[in-house]
C-alpha cells in the first residue's frame, strides 16, 4: 500500500492531535483547505489508516444583534457608561445621543439598567446608583465572539441571551477522525517520497527517475482526445474502387464537367426531346450558355443517325436535329459525355478505360436524392468482345467489391443494346441490391464516331454503394461534413 | 419509369399457366422488368420506356408466354373491313394535323379491365406521347354514337360539351381555363386559334384533344364496341400508339376493325396496320455481339421465344417478323438482343476476357491523392464540397465582390444557382456547421474548381485547387504558413514565395499571395474577423488555397 507524502502528513498530525480530532481542527493544524483535506482522509480511509465518524452537537452562536453588541457592548452597559462620563446624573433624553443609543436600545438598555439595579429614574432625570463590573452576560458575549466553545459555568447565561434574542442554539454535525492501529505503523516507516505522474527529461537526464516514484495510472480510463486527419469517407471509396480498375487493367480517365448538350445527349443517341433532357432533369447554364461544336463531319453524322438512321442502318428517331439544341451547355448528366468524347478521340481498339467523377442532375435533394453526385464507369471496346464478356468483367468488378454473388438479366438503356441489369447480394443487409446498369454502346452511336468494334460498358452511382459500406440511410449525410461523422466513420469497412 | 401491377389470379389466366407469386417474380425480370413490389396476390413490375406493350397485363403475358415456351412465334392480328370513317377538316392542319383511328367490337369488359386499359393510355401518352405532345388517344363507348367521325377546329366559343366525369356544359375556351386537365394540358394549345375537336355525324364532340374526352363517349362495362382516335403532329408517334392499343383490346378479346382516314386534299389513310414489320439479321452478327455460337435454327428458336417470326434467307442470314406493338426495334442490334432474351440471360455464362493494358491513373487523380496524403500527415480532415453553390456563401459571407461565375439557368433551389471558383467558402461553412464539435478543428478538401473559359468549347475549365483551414483559439498565420512550407517541401517545390498582398476576406498585414515560379496560385493568411462572424463562427482561422493545375 502506498501512502502519498501528504497523506502522511495528516496521519502525523492526526497522531500529535492525540490520535483523534475533528476535520476542522486537524485541518487549521495542517494548514490545508478543509475540501483537500477530506479527498485524502477519504483515500486514508479507503486504506484502512484513519476511521471517520460524525457527531452532531449543540452550539450556541451570536446572532447578528448579539455580534453588534458583543462589539459595542450591552445597550445597559453603554448607557451606564455614558452616565458615569456625565457625572452619574443626567437627563434621559440628552443619554440618546450621549450614550449613542438608538431609541430602541435605549428603551433595551434603560429597562436592563434598571431592571440590574444600576440606575434610577426621577422625574426624567437619570441617577446612577453604581458602577458595575463585567457581568456573566457580557462575559459569555465575549467568549462567544471570541470563538469559544465551551462556556463551562458561564454557559447559564445563556438562556437569558437566547431570550434576549443575541443568541441561538444550533446543531452542528462534526467530522471526527481516528487514526486506526495501522495508521499508527504507517508513522513508524519514513515519510514517503513524492509520486510523479510524468516521467520529464529533466528527471532522465538527472538520474532522478531512479529514486522519484512513477504515479501508476488509471489503465481503463479514457485517454486524451486525438482527431487524426483522414480521407473524407467518400473519398476512401472512390480510391477503392479506382485501385480495382487500375488493377484489372483499365486507364483512367477524366472529362469536363460543363459540357455540351450535343456530348451529354446527342453523341449518345438521345432524342432531341427525350424527357431526360427536359430543364427539370438536366441542370442549363444561364451564362455562358452555349458551347462549340465538333469538326462538321462528326456533326452531320451525328445529325443524319438521329434523323434516318444514316449509314447505321437503323431507323433514326425521324424528326429535324437541330445543331442549337446540341450546342446548349449544360452539367454533365453522367460520366458517359466523358466516355464518348474518348472514343471519339480514340476510335481504334484495345480501350479499357474508367471514370470516378461528378455528375448532375436537377433533382430535389431529399434522403435518397442529391443534385450532385458520383458515378463509376467502365468502358471496354475491343476486338470480338460482347455480352458475354461483359458480365464475366462487371461480376469480377464486384467479386473485387466483395460481392460474390451476381445476377443479370435484361434491361434498357437508351444508349445500349442489348442491355443488362445487374444486382449483387449484400450479406450486410441479406438483400440483393442493383448497384449497376451495362450494355454495349449502340451502333447509333459507335459508328458516327468511326468506332467499329463494340463498346462494352457499365456504370452506376457511387453514393449508393458507400451508403451500403458505411450503412448510412441518408444520402446528404455524405456530404454533410458534420466531424463528429468524419471523425467517428471506421476507414474502409 | 413506368409501374403496372399484374394481379395474380388474373395474370395467370392471361398465361394459362398457374404459377406462384415466387415463380412469378423469378420469370418477369428474364423479360426485362424489374419487381417493384411483391404481395400474396399482386406483383408490381417496372419497365422500361422503350417496351410500351408492356403497358397492359395482356402485352406482358404474351411475352412471357413466349419465353416460357407456352406460346411461340408471331402473335397474328387480323383487321376487317369496317364501315366507320374520319373525315377530316382543313383547320386542323395547324394545330394537330394528323389522326388515326380504329374500332374494337365485341369487348366484354369488367371494371377492372377498363381501369387496365385507361392506366395503358395514360401511360403511352407519357412514353410515346411525351406527355400528350407528340399524341394523344381518345377512347370511346362507338354505340353512343353515330358515324362518320369528324376531326376539325373550332374557335373557343364555337363548341361546348360535357367534359368527360362532369355534368356541367363547357365551352373548349372555359375548359382551357378552368378544367383541371385544360390548365394541365392546355400549353400543348397555347400556339393555336381553332382547337381540334373530334365529333360525330351529328357534330356532337366525342374529344377535345389533347385536353380531354366528352362524357357522351364514356366507357365501362357497358362499351361492347369502342371507337379510338389518336391525334398529333406526328403520323409516326400516332400510328406506334395505335398499334400497341389495338393489339393489347385484340388481346383482351376485341375484334379489330379498319378506319378509313379521309383528308381534305382527297388522300386517305387506312389504320390500324397490324401486319408484321420486316428485317434481317445476320446470325454471326448476334453470336458475336452475345458471345455465342448459335445456328440460325436456333437463332430462330430464340427470336420465336421473343415472339418474332424469322426464316433462313440464305447462308448465316434471317429474315425476321416483327410484330406490330413492338414500336421499339429501330436496328439490327434489335434483333440480337431477342435472341440473347430468347436464348436466356440465365444461361449466357460470364467470360472475362485478358485486359491488354497495366492500368494507368489520371495524372489530376495521382496529384490529388498525393496532396491528401500530405494534408492528411498534418493532422488535416478531409471534407467534400459540392461544386454548386450560390453567391451568397461564395462572396457575401467572404466580403468578396460578386464575379462573373458560371451560372445555372434552372436550378432547383436558391441554394445552388452557380458553380464554385473557390473552395475556402465551402470549407468556412463547413466549420460553421461544426462550431459544436472540439477544437482545434483542422480541415481540407482537395476537389475541382470551375471557370469560364471563353476560347474553350465549353467555354469553361475545370481546375484542381487545395484549400485547408486550421481553426482553434491560437489559430494564426504562422500555423497555417507553416502547413504551407512543409506542403511545398513534401512536393518538392522550391521556387515558390509569398508576397504580402490585400485580400477582402483576410486581415491586413496577415495575408499574402502564394506564387510559385513567379506565377500567383493561391493565397495563405489569417480570415478576416468580419468573414468569422459572417459564418457564426468564434474562433480564429487561418486558411490557405492553392491552385495546382499546372503540377497535374
Amino acid at each position: 500500500m502506498y501512502v502519498r507524502p501528504r497523506e502522511w502528513d495528516i496521519l502525523r498530525a492526526l497522531a500529535d492531535l492525540g490520535g483523534k480530532a475533528r476535520a476542522d481542527d486537524l485541518a487549521r493544524k495542517t494548514g490545508v483547505k478543509l475540501t483537500t483535506l477530506m479527498s485524502d482522509v477519504a483515500s486514508l480511509a479507503e486504506k484502512g489508516l484513519v476511521r471517520m465518524r460524525e457527531e452532531t452537537r449543540r452550539r450556541a452562536k451570536l446572532t447578528e444583534e448579539g455580534l453588534r453588541y458583543a462589539k459595542l457592548g450591552l445597550p445597559e452597559r453603554r448607557l451606564v457608561k455614558a452616565l458615569e462620563n456625565s457625572g452619574g446624573e443626567a437627563d434621559i433624553r440628552s443619554l440618546s445621543a450621549s450614550a449613542g443609543l438608538s431609541g430602541e436600545e435605549l428603551k433595551i438598555g434603560l429597562g436592563w439598567a434598571r431592571r440590574k439595579g444600576w440606575v434610577k429614574v426621577r422625574k426624567g432625570t437619570l441617577r446612577l446608583l453604581a458602577v458595575p463590573r463585567e457581568t456573566a452576560e457580557e462575559k459569555a458575549l465575549r467568549a462567544l465572539s471570541e470563538g469559544l466553545e465551551d462556556l463551562g459555568e458561564l454557559s447559564q447565561v445563556l438562556p437569558v441571551l437566547e431570550k434576549r434574542g443575541l443568541v441561538e442554539v444550533v446543531e452542528e454535525v462534526h467530522k471526527i477522525l481516528e487514526i486506526t492501529e495501522a495508521g499508527l505503523r504507517v508513522l513508524q516507516l519514513p515519510r514517503p517520497e513524492e509520486e510523479v505522474s510524468q516521467l520529464t527529461p529533466e528527471l532522465i537526464i538527472t538520474g532522478r527517475w531512479r529514486s522519484i516514484r512513477l504515479k501508476k495510472f488509471n489503465l481503463e480510463a479514457p485517454g486524451t482526445p486525438v482527431f487524426p486527419g483522414r480521407m473524407h469517407p467518400v473519398q476512401e471509396v472512390i480510391k477503392e474502387i479506382r485501385e480495382i480498375f487500375l488493377e484489372m487493367g483499365f486507364e483512367e480517365i477524366r472529362g469536363p464537367l460543363v459540357e455540351t448538350a450535343f456530348w451529354n445527349f446527342d453523341a449518345l443517341f438521345t432524342p432531341q426531346d427525350h424527357p431526360a433532357r427536359e430543364m427539370h432533369d438536366t441542370f442549363y447554364l444561364l451564362e455562358p450558355s452555349e458551347g462549340d461544336l465538333p469538326d462538321l463531319r462528326t456533326v452531320e453524322a451525328i445529325a443524319k443517325t438521329h434523323e434516318d438512321g444514316w449509314t447505321t442502318g437503323s431507323t433514326g428517331w425521324g424528326y429535324k436535329w437541330d445543331a442549337k439544341e446540341a450546342r446548349r451547355l449544360v452539367l454533365r448528366t453522367h460520366t458517359t459525355a466523358t466516355t464518348i468524347r474518348y472514343l471519339a478521340e480514340h476510335p481504334d481498339p484495345p480501350v479499357w478505360v474508367f471514370c470516378v467523377d461528378r455528375v448532375y442532375r436537377n433533382e430535389r435533394v431529399d434522403y435518397k436524392h442529391l443534385a450532385e453526385f458520383h458515378q463509376i464507369e467502365g468502358i471496354v471496346m475491343d476486338v470480338g468482345v460482347g455480352l458475354r464478356d461483359l458480365m464475366g468483367i462487371l461480376a469480377e468488378f464486384y467479386r473485387k467489391l466483395g460481392f460474390e454473388k451476381v445476377k443479370f438479366w435484361p434491361s434498357y438503356f437508351p444508349y445500349t443494346e442489348p442491355s443488362v441489369q445487374s444486382t449483387v447480394y449484400s450479406p450486410e443487409l441479406g438483400a440483393w441490391v442493383e448497384l449497376c446498369g451495362a450494355g454495349i454502346f449502340r451502333p447509333e452511336v459507335t459508328r458516327p464516331l468511326g468506332v467499329k468494334h463494340p463498346v462494352l460498358a457499365w456504370g452506376g452511382g457511387l453514393e449508393r454503394l458507400v451508403m451500403l459500406k458505411l450503412g448510412v440511410k441518408d444520402i446528404r449525410v455524405l456530404y454533410r461534413n458534420e466531424l463528429g461523422w468524419l471523425r467517428g466513420v471506421p476507414i474502409c469497412p | 419509369m413506368p409501374v403496372i401491377t399484374l394481379q395474380k389470379e388474373r395474370f395467370c389466366s392471361l398465361l394459362g399457366q398457374d404459377l406462384t407469386v415466387d415463380e412469378l417474380v423469378e420469370w418477369l425480370p428474364w423479360i426485362g422488368l424489374d419487381i417493384e413490389d411483391v404481395r400474396p396476390d399482386y406483383v408490381k413490375v417496372e419497365y422500361n420506356p422503350n417496351r410500351m406493350d408492356f403497358s397492359s397485363p395482356v402485352g406482358i403475358a404474351r411475352a412471357l408466354k413466349g419465353l416460357m415456351g407456352l406460346e411461340v412465334g408471331l402473335p397474328k392480328y387480323e383487321v376487317r373491313e369496317g364501315p366507320v370513317e374520319i373525315i377530316v377538316g382543313p383547320r386542323v392542319a395547324e394545330v394537330r394535323p394528323y389522326v388515326v383511328g380504329a374500332v374494337v367490337r365485341g369487348l366484354e369488359l369488367d371494371e377492372q379491365a377498363i381501369q387496365e386499359i385507361i392506366e395503358m393510355q395514360e401511360d403511352l401518352h407519357w412514353g410515346i406521347g411525351r406527355g400528350r405532345r407528340k399524341m394523344a388517344i381518345g377512347l370511346h363507348d362507338l354505340r353512343a354514337v353515330e358515324t362518320p367521325v369528324y376531326y376539325d377546329a373550332f374557335g373557343p366559343d364555337e363548341k361546348a360539351f360535357v367534359p368527360l366525369d362532369d355534368e356541367e356544359e363547357m365551352t373548349l375556351g372555359e375548359i382551357l381555363e378552368k378544367h383541371e386537365k385544360g390548365r394541365a394540358y392546355g400549353h400543348l394549345l397555347a400556339h393555336a386559334k381553332v382547337y381540334p375537336v373530334i365529333m360525330d355525324a351529328r357534330g356532337r364532340v366525342m374529344s377535345f384533344p389533347p385536353i380531354i374526352n366528352s362524357e357522351l363517349t364514356k366507357i365501362g362495362p357497358w362499351t361492347k364496341d369502342m371507337f379510338i382516335d389518336i391525334t398529333g403532329p406526328d403520323l409516326e408517334a400516332v400510328r406506334k400508339a395505335l398499334r400497341v392499343l389495338t393489339t393489347a383490346l385484340a388481346d383482351m378479346g376485341g375484334r379489330v376493325e379498319a378506319v378509313e382516314v379521309r383528308y381534305p386534299d382527297g388522300t386517305a389513310l387506312r389504320t390500324p396496320d397490324l401486319r408484321p414489320r420486316e428485317a434481317v439479321l445476320r446470325v454471326e452478327y448476334a453470336n458475336k455481339l452475345i458471345g455465342l455460337d448459335l445456328t440460325a435454327e436456333e437463332a430462330v428458336e430464340c427470336l420465336r421465344k421473343c415472339r418474332l417470326d424469322a426464316e433462313p434467307i440464305g447462308p448465316g442470314l434471317l429474315k425476321v417478323l416483327i410484330p406490330p406493338y413492338r414500336t421499339d426495334i429501330m436496328h439490327e442490334v434489335d434483333l440480337v438482343e431477342e435472341v440473347a432474351v430468347g436464348y436466356g440471360y440465365f444461361r449466357l455464362e460470364p467470360r472475362r476476357p485478358p485486359s491488354p493494358k497495366s492500368g494507368q491513373p489520371h495524372p489530376v487523380s495521382e496529384l490529388a491523392d498525393r496532396l491528401r496524403l500530405i494534408m492528411i500527415g498534418m493532422g488535416f480532415t478531409e471534407v467534400m464540397n459540392f461544386v454548386l453553390t450560390n453567391e451568397r456563401v461564395h462572396y457575401e459571407l467572404m466580403r468578396l465582390e460578386p464575379g462573373r461565375p458560371i451560372r445555372l439557368a434552372n436550378p432547383v433551389s436558391a441554394e445552388y444557382s452557380m458553380l464554385r471558383e473557390i473552395l475556402l467558402p465551402g470549407l468556412m461553412a463547413n466549420l460553421a456547421l461544426n462550431v459544436k464539435e472540439r477544437y482545434p478543428q483542422k480541415l481540407f478538401e482537395v476537389g475541382d474548381v470551375v471557370l469560364r473559359a471563353e476560347g474553350s468549347e465549353t467555354k469553361a475549365e475545370r481546375k484542381l485547387h487545395l484549400a485547408a483551414v486550421v481553426a482553434h483559439s491560437r489559430a494564426n498565420y504562422a500555423e497555417i504558413k507553416g502547413c504551407l512550407d512543409a506542403l511545398m517541401k513534401a512536393l518538392a517545390i522550391s521556387d515558390w514565395r509569398v508576397r504580402e498582398t490585400e485580400h477582402p476576406s483576410f486581415l491586413p498585414g496577415r495575408v499574402a499571395e502564394v506564387l510559385m515560379a513567379d506565377e500567383p496560385i493561391g493565397i495563405v493568411g489569417e480570415v478576416h474577423p468580419e468573414v468569422l462572424v459572417n459564418f457564426g463562427l468564434e474562433n480564429p482561422v487561418a486558411a490557405l488555397e492553392l491552385d495546382f493545375t499546372s503540377l497535374a
